[in-house]
């Protein structure tokens, strides 16, 4: 029986020295201290051994049985000891290797400043108003009060198609539908390409794009607009941009007025961009003309309204210092490349 | 709170419809957050006296009782009530009445009869009261319905007071705020003046020592009170209101603290210690308390005080937390004979940190920590010592003793109406405006020069018209004068200061619903279109692509080369008629053009791997009309993930696309339901997709053929590379997706598994047909199938291959066995060989 125990003991000594997985651990458990384990049957045979040996062989089986748990336990716990130290090991790598990445696109230098436009715009409780680019002469000239002879009916000046529409040379046309269509109060933006017959050149091309604002509204003044100016005009330039407006003349408009900002360049000291005068001009503006209200059927005495307009390559150009227009319609990708950082 | 209507209604003519009323409180301010019913018991629940009451045998409590209720004959009851005894008066339920819990029959109880149940407060659902059957005073009459006893029936309110308005903490607060919302009149207790009696045995002695703390401590003497039961009336109150009666003098103070809001304490005159042993009379002293000072509270607890807390103390020690609670040994008991009524005002800091620190919070902490004015504590003491003259016959000694050091002094404001037009957004007429004010108990006291501090003298309002005021002139223009409208506040009013806050009572009481919509939206904007719009661009931004921006034009003679048909040009094309070059004749119909044109340039400008997109209106002319449909059209070649030093350079093919298209829609909540082909004149055949979701076409893709290439001048065999192209008819996906919202989905409660196969089957079966034939094996169970591996080689006959999927499988009710998995995964392989004959791996 001694001897027995001994046998037992050493192998379970080898065995559990010998795990080296939890599953392993669990095996050698089953093996020594299970229902059917070797302790047990050690246990079962000490039914045979007279009387008094029975005692003190009781006591050596339980010691056995406590020293195989402790021996387990701690194989259980070195196993443990060793994942850990596996897991958290300094790892031979070269850190400064670049990662990996779908590198982005870009959008086009006017979407992103037609989407900054827009969203300033939106925030200032506007909304976005479309309409078609292929319009007719009532929507693009009569409606906003263009005499028939104006020179800017002429073929040198406007795109026609041969089914009798033209293409539009400013978003004012959504203006006039949105007014036909909607009661006031309107707030609105118009953004969208148009098209004159100019031939390109630096500062001209023959479709471009263009965000025009509209508020129709009670007690609307040119105080408003000056204040939705000069809150665009330092939102999308920064806070140091001051704005102006200066008389001028537009057919829809009355007072009508052309908007300067102070120069992004020199910041109004005076430079090339803008001709030594510290001035930009941003595009036209004025106060809807009684006569648009009339045609349109708002009561020019009940409402007002404001209508501004600007152009989106013009911005853009003044904005990423972009010297010439034609380069916004080459779309090279190495130029838009440079505007993979720029979020719409 | 909890408020009565009928109790409510003893001070102002409340209109019948109880949801009018609660609209009216709740509009006005004060929210009713529940409304208890409280139904007419019916008329055979009424006041009985029990003649005899002898315990049943054999029974732990039973009594058999003879009771009589007046008129007809006594009759037999069993009763297991505690205080069941003969000669008490109580309320009898006879058989057929219906209670709110149970109804009353005839039975027989362990052999003896019963015909009726005697009632407890509970039982006749009017409070949770079930210690014993209801005791009535001896001298109720018999056979009185009980509806009579406890005023039903009655709506019960609970009310939400905001902790500005300590006005409303009672019922006449709650009663003047409805008369300015209802435009009728409060129907206050009239207070006659008390004459006390010269009682030269009888005398107090009262020292305010902070009158910081308490800027006023009133108390009144009377004597030769009988301390009794309160009468029904009493009782009723307070039991509607939530309160246990205890005794008619605890009762009065309870009541009128309801009825006012002011709270009220009585201490036992002879338990009072005076000043100094001997002295003639004892004393209440309001002093902070001794550190370590002892005080055992009404309740029995006994708290150790510091010299932050504010005391009533008799000449000795603290007999009340001033404000907060009574002490146990000055309380009333049944051999009270004198008392002092305290009618006193509290700092409102000082009653909070009190409560706070011994936390102790009681219905009259709670009421002086919203700040009660000290105007009002004379009031609250004529009403209940008169109550108590009435009730427990007492008599009032001496007049009553007024400590209030500094009287506050009335509070003036200016209110100019044209400050409601500009703060509120509508006119209110000056007459409403008084009249709004004045119900709350402000008085219009003048017209003048606007002044933003409050007065506390009406000599300072300065008005350029004082002499025609008095002449009788009302109406002034804002030109005359500032124009304002001076106000004095009353006292119970501790929260109106600013004009502000009168602007506020007058917005309230007028009705918010007044308030004017000043613009209406227009809803120009399709923001739903905005949205999507900007998420195709940038989906394809985010997946390397840039953006183009062409002219409108196109060369009539490009189209020619992408090999439209003639026909259908002549139908679709719009043509300029003063073009500046013939390569700009015509309004595109086709982005496709351009984007060829744009690929061109940037190949010759030494890019090979271009994936470029525009997203751009095509012009279609439709008869004498025309549309302008809103196009994405994509066009790449070469890499679709850069080369990197851990992988090789992934490039472009149609399982590249397909995967853009398919996270495409996915993001926008677009499944796709059905795949098709799209030949075009410029695709190489049968490699071209078209994706629909419903009966929308979403998107679609192919590879571009060499002859449209060659023909845009793209030579194909420098480059060595496929030139794939996407469409996107924009207009589709934004009509398909509109209205589509992402709905939440309770989470899987047990884990999902996941099991693998993998079989040989012919390449001429779709894997989308194995995949949807496998989920309909057990779609409730197997929740996705994804490939993860295809394998063609030598272990594989020509003309097959090895497909590795994974299934998803997942349970909704319970945790999947083993055996249920084997069982699937069993009959997803029998189904496959049955169709496909497949061959294991
Ligand atoms: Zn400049």
């Amino acid at each position: 029986m001694k001897e027995k125990l001994r046998e037992v003991a050493d192998q379970a000594r080898e065995l559990i020295a010998a795990c080296q997985t939890a599953n392993d651990i669990l095996n050698a458990k089953a093996q020594y201290l299970g229902k059917k384990s070797l302790i047990n049957q050690l246990y079962t045979q000490l039914r045979d051994l007279p009387e008094q040996d029975k005692p003190a062989f009781g006591q050596l089986i339980n010691e056995l049985r406590a020293e195989v748990e402790q021996l387990l336990e701690r194989r259980d716990q070195e196993l443990k000891q060793a994942t850990r130290e596996l897991h958290d090991q300094t790892r031979e790598q070269d850190l400064s290797l670049p990662g990996c990445f779908q590198p982005r696109g870009s959008l086009h230098p006017i979407t992103i400043i037609r989407r900054r436009i827009e969203d300033v715009f939106i925030g200032l409780g506007f909304e976005i108003a479309e309409g078609p680019d292929i319009d007719d002469e009532f929507h693009n000239f009569d409606a906003l009060n263009t005499p028939p002879d104006h020179p800017s009916r002429n073929l040198a000046d406007t795109f026609y198609l041969d089914n009798g529409y033209l293409l539009r040379t400013q978003t004012s046309t959504v203006q006039v539908r949105t007014m036909e269509k909607y009661p006031p109060p309107i707030h609105i933006i118009s953004p969208g390409r148009c098209y004159r017959n100019d031939k390109p050149d630096p500062s001209h091309s023959p479709v471009f794009h263009q965000v025009e604002a509209l508020v129709v509204d009670k007690g609307i003044s040119l105080a408003d607009l000056k204040d939705t100016l000069q809150n665009f005009a330092q939102i999308m330039f920064g806070p140091q941009v001051r704005s102006r407006i200066r008389p001028h003349f537009f057919p829809f408009t009355e007072p009508s007025a052309e908007m300067d900002i102070s120069c992004v360049s020199c910041k109004g000291t005076g430079c090339r961009i803008c001709k030594n005068s510290g001035w930009l001009e941003l595009g036209g503006a004025g106060m809807v003309d009684p006569a648009v209200f009339k045609m349109l059927g708002i009561d020019p005495e009940l409402y007002s309204g404001y209508a501004l307009g600007v152009g989106i390559e013009r911005i853009a150009m003044l904005k990423y210092n972009i010297p010439d227009m034609r380069i916004l319609y080459e779309n090279d990708v190495r130029m838009l490349r440079q505007f993979s950082g720029e979020t719409g | 709170m909890r408020i009565s209507r009928r109790w409510l209604g003893n001070y102002i003519d409340l209109p019948d419809d109880n949801e009018l009323l609660i609209r009216t409180l709740t509009f006005s301010g004060i929210e009713v957050e529940a409304v208890e019913e409280l139904p007419a018991l019916p008329e055979t629940v009424l006041t009985a006296r029990i003649l005899t009451a002898e315990k049943i045998p054999g029974t732990d409590h039973l009594m058999a009782c003879t009771v009589e209720y007046g008129g007809s004959n006594p009759v037999q009851v069993v009763c297991g009530a505690p205080n069941c005894r003969p000669g008490m008066l109580s309320v009898l339920a006879l058989p057929g009445s219906v209670l709110p819990q149970l109804t009353i029959k005839s039975a027989k109880l362990k052999g003896v009869e019963s015909h009726g149940m005697l009632c407890s407060e509970r039982e006749l659902g009017i409070s949770d009261t079930h210690a014993g059957i209801i005791e009535l005073d001896v001298n109720t009459p018999l056979g009185l319905p009980v509806n009579d006893l406890y005023e039903l029936p009655d709506t019960l309110l609970d009310l939400e007071i905001t902790p500005n308005r300590s006005d409303l903490l009672g019922y006449l607060g709650i009663a003047r705020d409805l008369s300015a919302s209802l435009g009728t009149p409060v129907k206050f207790p009239e207070l006659l003046p008390i004459a006390g009696a010269d009682c030269p045995a009888i005398d107090l002695k009262l020292i305010l020592e902070d009158s910081e703390n308490c800027p006023r401590y009133t108390a009144r003497l009377l004597t030769d009170i009988r301390v009794q039961d309160s009468p029904q009336w009493l009782k009723t109150a307070l039991i509607k209101t939530g309160l246990r009666p205890i005794n008619n003098v605890v009762d009065i103070t309870n009541f009128v603290m309801l009825e006012t809001g002011h709270p009220l304490h009585a201490f036992d005159y002879d338990q009072l210690a005076p000043v100094e042993a001997g002295d003639p009379q004892p004393a209440i002293v309001v002093r902070k308390a001794r550190p370590g000072e002892e005080f055992v509270a009404l309740d029995g607890k006994s708290y150790v005080l510091d010299d932050q807390a504010l005391v009533i103390a008799d000449g000795q020690k603290a007999s009340a937390l001033a404000g907060v609670m009574g002490g146990k040994d000055s309380a009333i008991s049944d051999s009270t004979r004198t008392l002092v009524l305290e009618s006193a005002s509290f700092n409102p800091c000082s009653i909070r940190a009190t409560s706070y620190k011994y936390k102790i919070s009681t219905d009259s902490s709670y009421r002086f920590e919203r700040h009660l004015s000290p105007a009002l504590p004379v009031d609250a003491s004529v009403r209940a010592t008169e109550l108590l003259v009435r009730v427990s016959g007492g008599k009032v000694c001496h007049a009553l003793k007024d400590a209030y050091p500094e009287p506050e002094r009335a509070l003036y404001l200016a209110l100019r109406p044209r400050r409601f037009t500009e703060l509120i957004g509508y006119q209110l007429e000056e007459s409403a405006i008084k009249s709004y004010l004045e119900a709350l108990g402000c008085r219009f006291v003048q017209y003048g020069a606007w002044q933003e501090e409050p007065l506390t003298d009406p000599a300072l309002i300065h008005c350029h018209h004082a002499e025609e005021q008095k002449a009788g002139k009302t109406e002034f223009t804002e030109i005359d004068c500032d124009h304002a409208l001076y106000f004095q506040i009353p006292p119970h009013r501790v929260d109106l200061t600013r004009e502000a806050d009168l602007l506020e009572e007058l917005a309230r009481l007028a009705g918010y619903d007044r308030v004017p919509q000043k613009t209406a939206i227009s809803l120009i904007m399709d923001r739903h279109a905005h949205r999507v719009q900007r998420a195709i661009v940038d989906h394809f931004a985010l997946a390397g692509f840039y953006e183009m921006t062409n002219y409108s034009f196109c060369d009539p003679a490009q189209l020619a080369d992408l090999a439209f048909p003639s026909e259908e040009l002549d139908r679709i094309l719009l043509r300029v008629i003063n073009p500046q070059s013939s390569n700009q004749s015509a309004m595109r119909i086709s982005l496709l053009p351009s984007l060829l044109a744009n690929l061109s340039y940037n190949l010759n400008h030494g890019e090979r791997n271009l994936k470029l997109m525009e997203l751009a209106r095509v012009y279609h002319r439709d008869g004498d009309s025309y549309t302008e449909p809103l196009f994405l059209t994509a066009l790449c070649t070469g890499q679709a993930a850069p080369e990197h030093w851990q992988q090789k350079a992934r490039e472009i093919d149609v399982y590249y696309l397909k995967g853009i298209i398919e996270s495409l829609l996915g993001s926008l909540n677009l499944p796709v339901t059905a795949t098709g082909s799209m030949p075009r004149p410029w695709l190489v055949d049968a490699e071209n997709l078209a994706f629909y979701s419903g009966d929308a076409l979403c998107a679609s893709l192919g590879r571009m053929r060499s002859e449209t290439l060659e023909r845009f001048g793209i030579d194909i065999h420098k480059l060595k590379q496929d030139i794939w192209v996407v469409e996107i008819p924009v207009q589709n996906i934004v009509e398909a997706t509109r209205g589509i919202s992402t709905e939440f989905q309770p989470l899987p409660r047990h884990p999902s598994v996941v099991r693998d196969i993998s079989f040989v089957i012919g390449l001429n079966i779709p894997y989308g047909d194995i995949q949807a034939a496998i989920k309909a094996v057990d779609p409730s169970l197997i929740q996705a199938v994804s490939i993860f591996d295809e394998y063609h080689g030598k272990q594989v006959p020509a003309g097959s291959r090895s497909l590795s999927l994974h299934l998803f499988l997942q349970d909704s009710e319970k945790t999947l066995t083993d055996e249920r998995v084997d069982q699937t995964v069993a009959s997803v392989l029998k189904m496959l060989s049955a169709a496909w004959q497949i061959k294991m791996r």
